[in-house]
């Protein structure tokens, strides 16, 4: 057991610092290089976070769609080539609606990490006229 | 003596060959100094003792440019010449010589370019932003009325596929380079194979970068469309669809057009000025662009990892890859959206 502060506070610390104090030292290109930093100390403290949960329930849900048994769970990344294998294999509107299901799931816990909030708009007033 | 002295002389000893006279430049200052290209303001005294207020957009290495600096000229003459609002030319120089790199010089036009600060001004003008969006229709329809014999015979074209087709044998070169597997990609390229739009109109002349940050807005709206680099021969829809992508919106999600104006604005000027509207085309087109601009972020992040563009920015946008993806299933909803229950024997 690592001594706090945790990883998490660390990242978080170190996203503080950035965008704090040295993100007003700068200018032009290298501050905004320094802003993407801080937003990915940022980035990667949800995903030490939300990140092992996510990955599990992805690896269920492609797991379900493909027909398999979750344990002893394929990496999440085998079941991904998977699925693009079975998508590009031929026209199956089921299994792409049920695909389409799955993901939306899948990607909206990846927003949670990358960019949260990002799913609270859904194109529902422009996609369905 | 530093970039911008060196600018500075070698735009007065090219304008003083070209105006046939002496030319003084002064008040100079850097627009922007992206890695393509590099704006530069100035105002120039022409041999008559006349100033001009000019920008020059100066190319800095070869290897960046898009399009022959001449022809992305040409197409700034061929927009205004249809009524696009193009800032005039007022010379082109292909000699790297002078300036250190090809460039061209335009009359200035005044007004916001970057995206927040034009949201802001819209904010302050009741109704700008729907005036805005409907001149937007009107120069994209002015700009796909213009005969496509006309442009420029460098311009590429689909050659004989449909602008669809050329699109989705890009995206499918795209997907085939993917670091890992996408299957939200691949979802939307299958159906977006499955629903090209139905051919009925020939590829038209295109900017193909045209929203918001690529262009000059006033009080008044639209004063000049920038960046004519990409233009090229193809689908109409393609090219108003792509001002209507989420990531032009910048956070101003409810807003369609580049977030300051609804698809019914911008649709309306399109069709007032003579343009026909197809929305089935424009979603198809949307999607697209997403998916497209999608894999654009993972193969920033693949040039990254390999070398041969390290940078944290684009890094980063290996991390901004699950936007588009989310976004493009949101776009392929109204094809699967309760899908998955219904079809269910």
């Amino acid at each position: 057991m690592q001594d706090r502060p945790t990883a998490v506070e660390l990242l978080v610390d170190i996203a503080e610092l950035l965008e704090h104090d040295v993100m007003p030292a700068l200018e032009g290109p290298v501050q905004h290089q320094v802003r993407v930093a801080g937003n990915l100390c940022r980035i990667l403290s949800r995903e030490l976070a939300l990140g092992p949960p996510a990955a599990q329930r992805e690896s269920e849900l492609l797991s379900g769609l493909l027909g398999r048994e979750p344990r002893p769970a394929a990496p999440v990344e085998q079941l991904n080539r998977m699925l693009v294998d079975r998508l590009r294999a031929g026209a199956d509107e089921e299994l792409e609606a049920a695909a389409w299901s799955v993901l939306v799931d899948v990607a909206k816990d990846k927003v949670a990490i990358a960019k949260p909030g990002y799913d609270s708009f859904d194109f529902r007033s422009e996609v369905e006229q | 003596m530093s970039v911008l002295d060196d600018t500075v002389s070698g735009l007065e000893r090219f304008l003083s060959k070209v105006w046939e006279g002496d030319v003084s430049v002064g008040g100079v200052s850097m627009a922007s100094a992206g890695a393509r290209r590099r704006n530069v303001l100035f105002e120039a005294t022409a041999p008559d003792g006349s100033r001009v207020a000019a920008v020059a957009t100066i190319i800095p290495t070869a290897g960046m440019q898009l399009m022959d600096i001449e022809v992305e000229a040409s197409n700034l003459r061929l927009a205004r010449a249809a009524g696009v609002p193009a800032p005039g030319v007022l010379a082109v120089c292909t000699d790297p010589a002078f300036v250190g790199g090809p460039f061209f010089v335009t009359e200035r036009v005044e007004g916001e370019t970057v995206p927040r600060r034009v949201l802001r001004l819209i904010d302050a003008h009741s109704g700008l932003g729907a005036d805005l969006a409907r001149q937007c229709g009107a120069a994209f329809a002015r700009l796909h009325a213009v005969p496509v014999e006309r442009a420029h015979p460098s311009l590429v074209g689909p050659g004989d596929r449909t602008p669809a087709a050329a699109a989705l044998a890009q995206v499918e070169r795209s997907l085939a380079a993917l670091l890992q597997p996408s299957p939200v990609f691949e979802l939307a390229f299958r159906w977006l194979a499955r629903s090209q739009p139905s051919v009925g109109r020939g590829p038209v002349v295109i900017h193909s970068d045209f929203r918001n940050g690529n262009m000059i807005v006033g009080q008044d709206g639209l004063r000049a469309v920038l960046d004519w680099e990409g233009c090229h021969l193809g689908d109409a829809m393609a090219d108003v669809s792509w001002m209507c992508v989420r990531m032009w919106r910048f956070g101003r999600d409810e807003l369609e057009v580049g977030g300051f104006g609804h698809r019914t604005d911008l649709r309306a000027g399109y069709e007032e000025a003579g343009g026909r509207w197809d929305e089935d085309s424009f979603h198809w087109w949307k999607t697209l662009g997403t998916l497209r601009w999608g894999m654009g972020l993972a193969g920033q992040a693949r040039a990254h990892l390999d070398g041969s563009f390290r940078s944290i920015v684009m890094a980063a946008s290996g991390r901004r890859v699950a936007e588009l993806e989310y976004d493009a299933l949101m776009l392929l909803g109204a094809a699967y959206r309760g899908a998955s229950v219904t079809s269910k024997p």
